[in-house]
């Protein structure tokens, strides 16, 4: 990079004034590190998630022609892209204005007081920079020693699996040993657990890391890849690639988990900082349209920072502590708190879906309950299908069945079979799928090359006359 | 930044791979047509993801915000259930554009029809006066101005007169002091070539006949492109009359009436007479028809234009007939009896899409 990547004096000052700002409002976050990027490079940098440096995959190569595409044609711009880490890092794009750039920082403060605080985030790595970065170092290595297409080709495989998680799983072993740390040891543990310390200060520190790996994955379980990574027949590179795609998996998932409550909490925050006389009078119109902007809403889609915002400006009208709010909170939980009719009401919120007969999308309710309803499964398991690992020793063949848990909503049924594959390449025997299409049971068979499907019994789902 | 374009060269390299898979495909479709640019073609691939556990279709909608009656329809492209948060869940079949080069896409063909590459025609190389800035003289156009050097004189001059004041350093250049650029020719070695693209549009050509036609001179303009630096294409159509066309009418009329033919060689012999003369031209006439002349006198007529004129002078005559409901299909006969063994004309019929590879290797196929 020719250009320097810190901040003008100017910018470095208003950082400065802005976060004395966002502390005098209860803000409180890790140190954070703004810097200026052409907006090429931080592109280059949101391809891979926000990290300068990870592991080499042709999927970033993707988002970046993507995301350089809709640049060229000025299709899409990005304006602020911040890591979860302890130092929290911010990119700004150089070629913003000094409006843009304030607002940048107020929201990215406000994100950086997210992540530090909400309890989701609580077990995620905070020196994910440099975990990203040695993880980058490991494909590399193993890249060296196995050539580059036998890792890509394991490497997509784990990929590919990668929301087979509990996100879950996470914060309730957190608590689980957080709970075991304050409570008082026995003398004996408290002498082992010095001892450790005194000898290797890493190993101790290595058990403080806040990783779900520790202890027998027990079925049934969703942490699949969990499951796989004990108990996979892998060599040693594989087994360390796909616990490096669990890491990940695991890091990410909170962001995932609690989109509408970050962005809201960014949004409502760089809006209360910056018109608190953090702008100047006259910056205050291009502030106005750039906030709308972001917070406009398209029918048929939710803006999170438009739900996020609105969601907090209610929770402050019927007198919430937001500070407690934020921590405790996920999407799922944060919308069953305050959706109330009111609120589905003033802000327009209306169900839509296929109209059966004319074939065409519109809107089919506005009943408030079937909105908030609509709402909660849809953020519920982080949007995801909840897939789980029910037998490792189906039929006494040592194959795996794995069951989705229904909810009405199938799944895509090619997809899954070609992700099915993928789990039997790595579990190297059959595995099995239970699912409902159209509520009808349904089992998918994979032995890694082919797939065979038949109807079945599945397991916890609902009479066909009301799934679907 | 190095890391992204390592990886985004390995994207790249996965998309050319699922091309040259496809290319048989793209071979038959119109496509890639009007997707060319000068040097470039932009290529919808299916967007490569890997599979994922997902939601399918059945998701049944989602929660949108904004106003409208129950039963109003939802204005603009209402994406599938996308609602809340959970953007960039549906790793569907997004198309994605890939900018190809022209001359990597040929190479692909050529790689794919197994076509050699053409082999000069004589010993003819044209010098082209290759045109680079790079020399430098007193006099030239103000948008030519060497500013640097310009400064430098005047700054030296300014010195050397003891006009130079450190404290107000000011330099003033004068006429001599000025610089300019200059254009350094430098001989290269250059090889022109011109297509002359020839269709029948008489009313038995239909549009299928006219797609094919457009298909495969998309194939051909590219792949002559990538052995020719400098390609000139002309578009010719005809039914009792022939005229030159732009590239779009040529795609797109549709005339009728009466067919003959000779109006059209005719027209491609008073070009290479007066414009593009055999010893400065690689020629390349290609000719589309249904096989339906007004008369055999007029096919005679053809022949001897032919024999006589066309093909001593060009480098290859193509001739391909497209198979029509209405086409009696005898010209192509009358062609290949009549001038038996004569090397520059190639004849081939073509009688639906899956048949555009293989005419396509006929016609470009010997390397001429």
């Amino acid at each position: 990079m020719a250009l320097s990547s810190t901040l003008p004096p100017r910018l470095r000052e208003e950082s400065r004034r802005i976060e004395e700002v966002a502390r005098a409002f209860g803000l409180d976050f890790f140190p954070v590190v703004f810097e200026m990027l052409d907006a090429k490079d931080v592109n280059a940098i949101a391809a891979y998630g926000g990290f300068p440096v990870r592991y080499p995959s042709w999927r970033f190569g993707m988002d970046f022609e993507r995301l350089e595409k809709g640049r060229t044609y000025g299709l899409s711009k990005i304006y602020e892209l911040v890591i979860n880490n302890d130092p929290t890092y911010a990119y700004l794009v150089r070629t913003n204005t000094d409006m843009e750039q304030k607002l940048v920082m107020a929201h990215v403060f406000g994100h950086a007081d997210f992540f530090r605080h909400n309890l989701w985030f609580a077990p995620t790595e905070r020196n994910m920079l440099d975990r990203m970065a040695s993880h980058g170092t490991r494909l590399s290595r193993a890249i060296d020693e196995r050539g580059a297409d036998t890792v890509e080709i394991f490497l997509d495989r784990a990929l590919s699996l990668d929301n087979l998680v509990d996100p879950f799983l996470p914060l309730a072993e957190h608590l689980r040993r957080r709970k075991r740390e304050t409570e008082p040891a026995s003398h004996a543990e408290r002498a082992r657990r010095n001892l450790e310390a005194l000898i290797d200060p890493r190993s101790a520190a290595k058990q403080a890391e806040p990783e779900p790996l520790s202890g027998a994955v027990t079925l049934p379980t969703f942490d699949v890849l969990g499951f796989l990574l004990e108990k996979a027949p892998l060599e040693r590179w594989e087994r360390d690639v796909l616990r490096m795609v669990r890491a990940e998996a695991y890091y990410f998932m909170p962001q995932r988990m609690t989109k509408i409550m970050n962005e809201g909490w960014a949004s409502f925050w760089h809006s209360r900082i910056l018109t608190s006389g953090v702008l100047a009078e006259s910056e205050i119109v291009d502030f106005a349209d750039c906030h709308s902007g972001a917070t406009a809403t398209a029918s048929g889609q939710l803006n999170p920072y438009k739900l996020g915002i609105e969601l907090y400006r209610h929770a402050e009208e019927q007198g919430y502590d937001l500070f407690r709010l934020r921590r405790a909170h996920n999407d799922t939980s944060f919308i069953d708190e305050l959706v109330d009719e009111d609120f589905a009401r003033t802000n327009q919120l209306f169900l839509f879906g296929k109209n059966a007969r004319t074939g065409r999308t519109e809107v089919l309710d506005r009943d408030w309950r079937e909105i908030k309803e609509k709402l909660l499964q849809d953020l519920s398991w982080g949007g995801l299908p909840q897939i789980e690992l029910v037998e490792e020793n189906h039929e006494g063949r040592g194959e795996l069945l794995l069951l989705h848990r229904h909810d009405g909503r199938d799944l895509q049924l090619m997809h899954a079979a070609e992700t099915l594959k993928h789990v039997a390449r790595i579990w190297k025997k059959p595995v099995h799928l239970l699912t409902l299409e159209e509520g009808q049971g349904k089992k998918l068979t994979c032995d890694g090359e082919t797939i065979k499907a038949s109807d079945a019994v599945v397991p916890g789902a609902k009479p066909a006359s009301e799934a679907g | 930044m190095y890391r992204i374009e390592r990886d985004r060269s390995r994207f790249r390299e996965i998309v050319r791979g699922k091309l040259r898979k496809d290319l048989r495909r793209y071979l038959s479709t119109s496509e890639l047509l009007g997707r060319r640019g000068e040097h470039t073609v932009s290529i919808p691939v299916p967007q490569i993801e890997l599979p994922r556990f997902h939601f399918g279709e059945n998701k049944k909608g989602g929660v949108g915000q904004g106003p409208g009656e129950k039963g109003d329809p939802l204005g603009g492209e209402a994406k599938e259930g996308d609602g809340a948060g959970a953007a960039g869940e549906h790793e569907g079949q997004h198309v994605m554009e890939v900018e190809v080069e022209l001359e990597e896409l040929a190479e692909m063909l050529g790689k794919e029809l197994e076509l050699p590459d053409i082999q000069p025609r004589g010993e003819r190389h044209l010098l082209a006066e290759g045109g680079r800035f790079t020399g430098i003289r007193s006099h030239g156009p103000k948008s030519l101005r060497h500013f640097r050097r310009t400064f430098k004189n005047a700054l030296r001059r300014t010195i050397a007169a003891g006009e130079w004041d450190p404290a107000e350093p000011r330099v003033v250049p004068i006429a001599d002091d000025e610089r300019f650029r200059m254009q350094k020719s430098c001989p290269q070695p250059d090889s022109s070539a011109v297509i002359f693209h020839v269709m029948d549009v008489s009313g038995s050509m239909g549009r299928e006949q006219k797609d094919i036609v457009r298909i495969k001179a998309f194939w051909i303009d590219t792949w002559l492109r990538s052995q020719y630096k400098n390609l000139e294409v002309v578009y010719i159509v005809h039914d009792a009359v022939a005229k030159i066309v732009d590239q779009d009418a040529f795609f797109h009329l549709r005339e009728s009436g009466g067919t003959k033919i000779s109006s059209a060689y005719e027209l491609v012999l008073q070009l290479v007479l007066d414009k593009y003369r055999p010893e400065d031209w690689n020629i390349y006439p290609f000719h589309y028809s249904d096989g339906d002349n007004w008369s055999a006198r007029d096919t005679e007529r053809c022949v001897t234009l032919l024999r006589d004129e066309l093909l001593p002078r060009v480098n290859q005559f193509c001739y391909g007939q497209v198979k029509s409901a209405y086409g009696s299909g005898q010209f192509k006969k009358d062609l290949d009896s009549a001038l038996e063994g004569n090397e520059r004309l190639v004849t081939a019929s073509i009688n639906d899409r899956e048949g555009i590879p293989e005419a396509i290797r006929a016609f470009l196929g010997k390397g001429r």
